[in-house]
Order: C-alpha cells, then structure tokens, then sequence
C-alpha cells in the first residue's frame, strides 16, 4: 500500500507530505511487543492536529513511558479523501500504515464542536460503523477525550466512551485496563472501564425527557456506574510528563515551534470562558523545569520560536524570569520567545523589550468587550487605561502589528457597546500612529460569544444569526480608517452554540448533516449551512431550543452529570453577578471564591514563581 | 568575519514530497540542533543566512543538490558535514561541503544545467529509437509548465545529452537539459515530451535529479568548483 501511496496517489494531491509520516523524532515501536495498540485520530488536517499540544504530551507519554503503542492519524483533505474512495486506501496511521481497524482504541480529540462530522468520516473512511451500537468485538473501541467532551452529549451515538479531563494519568490506566478486559464481550468490556474514574460510557446511561423537551432524568442502568462521571486531573503539573522530543513536521503546520507548557487551569473567572473554568484549579510548572524542558526541546528540534503556552501566560508567577531567562540563553542563536495572546492588565514594558530583543511576532491582546460596564458582565478586569498603556509601551519598542480579540453576542450589550470596540481600535491606532516610527497594523478579530457549558453563562441564550449579522453590519458600516476588522461567520456560531449545550438527540442531526456531505465544517471552503438545516429538518429538531431559548436554573442540563468539580451553585451566583455588573476577584490574589474545585479534588492552587503582584 | 560555503546534498525517495519551503526549514533545523556556528541577518528578525539555491521540485528525489550558508566563524567542513549527517532525518545527506569564494556568483546565476533520470520500463528497441529520434530532430514543441502558459517551446536547444542505461528490469535514461537562463527546461515538460515520443505514462516508473551543473563551452562542472 505504501508504494502504491507514494507512486501513484501522493503526486496527484495538494500537500503529499501530510500523509507520509517519517518526521524526526517519530516513534516506531515494535508491534508485536507492545501492548494495547491505540491510533491518536484528531479530526481536522495534519497542519493543524500536528500543533495540538495535548497530541504530542499523549504521544510521547505513552510511546516512551509504557509499552503501550500510540500511532498518529489525521483526516485527509477532500482531494486525498476522494482518491482514496477510488482506490480503496483505508485511513491509515503515521507511523505504520497500518489501517485503523487493526488498532484496539481509536481515540479522538475533541477540540472543536463542528470537528463532529470529520469524526463520522474518519470512521467511516476507516471502515468502522459511525454508530456505537453496530460496533462489534472486531471493532476497535472508539474513545473521545479533550474539552468539547467536558458536554459529550451530542457525540454519544458515535463514542464507545469518553474520558473526562486531564490525561496523563487516566489514558495509560486506562490503557492497562483495555489490556485486562481484552477478553471479554464489547458490552462487559465498556462497563467494567465505566468503573474507572474520568470514564463515560453513554450507552450505560439512559435520559429521558419532559413534555417541554427538557431533560427529565439522566441515570444510569447498572449500579456499578457512577451517576456522575467526575473529570481526572494531575495534580502536580510539575513533575507530569512533558515531551522532550516532540515530532518534528517536515511542512509548515500553524504552529511552527517549540512550546512550553507553563501552567494549566486559569483562576481569573472570565464568565464566558470554557476553558478557564474546566481546567481549574492552576496549577503551575517551576521556572527550572521550564528552562529544562526547553533547552531539550531545542535541542532535540532546532526549532527558532520558543512559546509559552496557557490559558493566561502573564499571570504565570514566574513569567519575568522565565523569558528573561530563555532570551539570554537562547538568544544569540537567532531564537525568538513568541508570547500568545496577552492579559493586557499583567503586560510590562520589561517583558516587552525582553521579548524584541530577538524577533518580533504580532502582538494580541484581547479585552473582549468595548466597555468597561460590559467587561465588568464578563468578568475581564481590564480597564481602558491599562490597555492603552500596554499598547503605547509595545508601540515605543518597535512592535508593528497588534490583533484585538473581542466578541459581540455577549448578555446585556447595547449598540453602545459595539460603539465601544470601534471607539477602542481607534484610539490604538492613534496611539500607534504617534509612537510608532514606521506606519502601524490594528486588527481585530471579533467572534461570536455562544455561552458555553459548565460556564456562569450556561443558562443564556445565544444572540440569533439576524441579530448577530445585524451587529456586524452595525460595525462593518462605522469601520474606521486602517483598522482591519474580521468576523466569525454567525451561522457557524450558531451551529457551535447547538452543539455546545445540545443533548443526545442530536446525534441524528450531526448523522444526517455528514451524510449530506458536511464535512470540514470549521473551513470556510467546505462549510455548507443548508447541510445542516435540512438534516435539522429531516430529524425534526428546533435548534432555537438549543441556542437561543434562554435556561432557567431549575432545569436539568445535558452536561449536568459531568463533574467538572465547580459547583453549580457557584456558577449560578456568578450568573447574577454578572447581571448586578459585579466583578469576581482573582483567588490567587485575594480570596477564595468558592467555586468548589479545591476541596472537591483536595488539591491547592499551586503556584512555583514569586506572585507577580496585582496592578 | 563571515565564511561562505557551499554544500552538496541529496534527498532521497522518502523524502521527495518536500516542497523547497520544507527542505529550507528542515535544513535550518538541522543546523540549529548541530550547533552550527551559522551567521544570522541583522534586524528586527534574524534569519539563518541560508541560500536554497537549487530547487528540487516537489515529487522528485535528488542526488547532487546545493545550497550556501554563512558561518559566523571557521570551523573544518569535514566536521560540519559530519555533525549535520548526524542530526539530519534519514532520507537526507551532506555529501560534501566546500569554501567558495566571496565574490563566487550565486548558485542561482552559476547553475545552468541539470541532469533528470527517468526509470523507465519498456522494450530495448522502443526507448532506443526514441532517444534517437529526440537527437535527430531539430526542434521538439511542448507546451510550457512555467510561468507563461499556453506557450510552446523548443525544448531541442535545451537537450544537451542523452544516455541510456540498463537498469534491473528497466532502464534508466538520463537527459542533461539547460536551466535558469535563457532556456529552462523543467523534468515536467520533459515528461510531456517523452510521452509526446511514444512513451506511455505507467511506464516511467520514477524520476529522479541526477544533479546540478555549471556548464561551460560544453563541460560540465560541479557547483562546488566555484
């Protein structure tokens, strides 16, 4: 098949090199001698599985640190799909070419609401039924982990099970208890891994509904399975594997360079944000782990960026002295320390200068809202002052190009408020044009806000795609001179929005749209709306229900039996905070806040630098 | 006090999808994991002083590519050759590495010709009448792949030599073609004209970039000549 590959079948397709593996630092292992054989599938294309971290942390932790075997598969751009339909090709894995069903775990990340239908295609291309109840003991079991299954509901017709948070301890348990119940029938298979902590297994759980559609109860139909399927986490991130030699791409993938990992879970309580309440709590890396871990990196890649990954990287404690550190050491090699998007408020004009003295990336900001009034709903302490603060200091150190992230959508915003975002980019741009030598680029990108689950505003609805196209154009209109201004497409959000607080019943729906030929939906160029409205129409299902009907806090949500370790009471009170316009402090510098995550996993916010202190 | 060198290198098969882009990276890289005391260029965003100066096209392996760095200091070429070698992916090799002079024209303007090897499987006789027949003829039109379509042009002046080989069951037939200015004939015209002649597409079994060469009053040098 490999010679087939590469003679007949890769010449005729864009991009080759995303389907013939071979990379540096790859790892091989003997087949017959490992284990439990799994194949890590993300469902989006190489370029961009290839710069998922959470791909190369589980990559090389189970391939050097058990004897397990995990191979890499990615889903192939329509062009590659249709001539291997043609030809028969099975998808196949990276690292052998072996096809997926000769792995015992497929296990997919799931990053993105509408990565839904790659996954049916994958499986399908793969040879193994879309539907978990038609999978039989030849069939591999096909998992799903990542932060979209933090609401595994709408996947739960496709997914064998699901593990729920952080996976550098649960994936090789879990792997080592795959190999124990190796014998048994598919059906006892599932439900003795139900038993295991951070494991949902959906056809173990039976939900029904009321008469309003809502749900009614979610139980499950054996006493060993838990009612509620409580997420894993590690609780000390420092010592946690991390990898040293991670895969090196031969193309350009999106994110082209070495990356540290300095902290997981984020405490500010930004009420909008997914992430930042899952992940909790922080948990830091220490700044000589850190160094370490990069001067390995670096050397074992040759890569010339170094970044510093997390949900909030200025708030590390040891930010100062861990970029400091890496430009003195790795400088003079010509390798730049890139910063991903900044809290405006922790931005210093020391850091700033750290990071030129090297190489110059964009510079992202993102205050989310243009008034202070709404900040203060979604809980991003920012003020005005600061931000311009940050950019006048970025602008004086020769930094060209800055990109603002703001989101319209979000509850209680007026036209004042969108008036706010375009009154902010103008005034950067002034800022920009009086303190920069050479003429300054502001972008801003603005999404549409879809309230997320396990969030303080689970219970809001959506803003419609007339109202959010309504906003858009309101801005589009008042754009100003030199600011570039992009928009998420509002009928995509719309479909996010119904998938991230959806229930069961849309597995017919995501079934349907894939089999209208939906298919790389997160691209523009793939992305048909009418795939998706016919399927909803063909099942029968009101989206609205989903995404623009407002919650009420006695209903029993979808995601409800996941146990994120945040209480739903916090998130409640949050909620009217937000409505009040109150803020909610940083527990780290002041009090706890009392989301319950601490004492239900008994575990501490673990900090490694010296607090950089509040501003 | 910057040095200029030269350096030879091959791809091979497996690595033939790689676009000049990807050679680029994986080679500066490279050079970053051997600790290579490369030169970097002044500004807001130093690069390597790396200059990619043949381009092997995407599907093609190469046996005789080349390209020139910068060294911020001296050091023995044998060594760097070695060190590179020991960090490059299996797939790709220095062959050789030499001083060139500073005033030593670009590898873009020096090279002028390469030879392309085509495995083909076919009888004896049929390739061999067509390799005569390209030789006899004086002008052979084939559509232009380059950057002005819907041309044709003369690929005969740009056909320098042919040669014939045995190969296993196959053979091997290497066509030294002019390049860069003012004729340059690409592998895939030649590929168009060779099945223009009569040879089937599932009969070429491979291509292939024997190498690069400076070609002068018809002898061919090698690039690290200078």
């Amino acid at each position: 098949m490999k010679d087939k590959l590469f003679r007949e079948i890769l010449p005729r397709v864009s991009k080759p090199i995303r389907y013939t593996g071979n990379e540096l630092n790859i790892i091989k292992k003997d087949w017959d001698k490992s284990r439990v054989k799994m194949v890590f599938a993300f469902p989006d294309v190489y370029e961009v599985g290839m710069s998922h971290i959470g791909g190369r942390i589980l990559y090389g932790l189970i391939n050097e640190t058990t004897d397990h075997v995990l191979e890499r598969c990615f889903a192939p751009w329509p062009d590659m799909e249709k001539i291997m339909r043609e030809e028969g090709i099975p998808l196949y894995s990276l690292e052998s070419y072996r096809p997926l069903t000769d792995f015992e775990v497929v296990g997919f990340s799931l990053q993105y609401e509408l990565s839904a239908t790659n996954i049916l295609n994958m499986l399908d291309l793969a040879g193994i039924p879309v539907f978990s109840h038609q999978r039989t003991d030849e069939h591999p079991l096909i998992l799903g982990g990542g932060p979209v299954a933090f609401n595994p509901e709408p996947f739960s017709d496709f997914f064998d099970l699901f593990m729920i948070g952080d996976g550098e301890e649960a994936l090789p348990e879990l792997l080592d208890e795959v190999e124990r119940v190796r014998n048994l029938p598919r059906k006892e298979k599932l439900l003795r891994l139900a038993q295991m902590e951070g494991i949902y297994v959906p056809f173990l759980y039976k939900v029904t509904y009321n008469s309003d559609g809502c749900l009614s109860s979610m139980e499950p139909v054996h006493p060993d399975v838990p009612g509620r399927v409580r997420k894993r986490i590690v609780a000390d991130l420092d010592t946690a594997y991390y990898p040293d030699k991670p895969i090196l791409p031969y193309m350009t993938v999106v994110h082209d360079r070495a990356v540290l990992e300095v902290m997981r879970g984020c405490q500010r309580g930004c009420r909008f944000c997914h992430a930042g309440m899952v992940y909790r709590p922080v948990r830091e890396r220490s700044l000589e782990t850190l160094r370490r871990q990069a001067r390995a990196q670096l050397g074992n890649t040759g890569y010339e960026e170094i970044s510093l990954a997390s949900l909030s990287t200025l708030d590390y404690t040891g930010v100062h002295p861990l970029v400091k550190g890496l430009v003195e050491e790795h400088g003079a090699q010509g390798v730049g320390v890139a910063l991903p998007s900044l809290r405006v408020d922790a931005f210093s004009i020391d850091l700033a200068n750290e990071v030129q003295k090297v190489r110059k990336t964009t510079l992202t900001l993102a205050p989310e809202a243009g008034t202070q009034r709404l900040r203060d709903v979604i809980n991003k302490n920012v003020s005005e002052q600061q931000l311009f603060e940050a950019v006048e200091a970025a602008f004086k150190s020769g930094w060209l190009s800055i990109k603002l992230y703001f989101m319209i959508g979000l509850p209680t915003e007026t036209e004042e408020d969108l008036d706010g975002i375009l009154n902010l980019l103008q005034e950067v741009k002034r800022i920009g044009d009086q303190y920069s030598p050479r003429p300054v680029e502001v972008r801003a990108s603005i999404a549409c806000f879809v309230p997320k689950a396990h969030t303080p505003f689970q219970w809001q609805p959506q803003d419609s795609i007339e109202v959010l196209q309504q906003k858009i154009n309101y801005m589009t209109r008042r754009r100003r001179k030199g600011i570039k201004l992009s928009f998420h497409d509002s009928r995509v959000s719309y479909l996010e929005g119904l998938i991230a607080r959806g229930d069961r019943r849309l597995g017919q729906v995501i079934y349907k749209a894939w089999q209208n030929g939906a298919v790389f939906d997160g691209w523009s160029e793939y992305f048909h709306f009418e795939y998706w409205q016919k399927a909803l129409a063909e099942a029968g299902i009101d989206p609205d229900f989903y995404v623009t009907r407002p919650r009420s806090y006695e209903e029993l949500l979808p995601w409800d039996f996941i146990d994120s370790g945040i209480s739903k009471a916090f998130l409640r009170h949050e909620n009217e905070k937000a409505l009040r316009g109150e803020t909610t402090l940083d527990c780290r510098l002041e009090d706890c806040t009392g989301c319950g995550v601490c004492p239900s996993f008994e575990v501490e916010v673990d900090l490694r630098g010296e607090i950089a202190g509040a501003h | 006090m910057l040095v200029r060198i030269r350096a030879e290198y091959s791809i091979g098969p497996e690595l033939r999808f790689l676009s000049n882009l990807d050679t680029m990276h994986m080679m500066e890289r490279a050079l970053r994991r051997a600790k290579i005391p490369f030169a970097l260029t002044e500004g807001f965003n130093p690069h390597i002083r790396l200059s990619m100066g043949t381009v092997l096209p995407v599907g093609l392996w190469g046996k005789k590519e080349y390209f020139d760095l910068e060294l911020a200091q001296a050091m023995p070429l044998d060594e760097l050759r070695d060190k590179l070698n020991q960090v490059l992916p299996a797939g790709a090799r220095i062959e050789q590495v030499r001083p060139i002079d500073d005033n030593a024209p670009s590898l873009m303007k020096a090279v002028n010709c390469a030879a392309y090897g085509f495995l083909i499987r076919m009888p004896e006789e049929d390739i061999s009448n067509i390799c005569q027949n390209i030789l006899k003829s004086d002008s052979l039109p084939v559509r232009s792949r380059g950057k002005k379509k819907g041309v044709d042009k003369d690929l005969r002046r740009g056909i320098y030599k042919l040669d014939l080989q045995p190969s296993d069951e196959c053979f091997c037939l290497m066509i030294w073609v002019g390049t860069g200015e003012p004729l340059n004939i690409r592998y895939d015209e030649l590929l168009d004209l060779l099945q223009q002649q009569g040879v089937p597409s599932e009969a070429i079994l491979d291509v292939f970039r024997e190498g690069n060469y400076i070609r002068v009053n018809e002898r061919l040098y090698s690039p690290l000549e200078g």
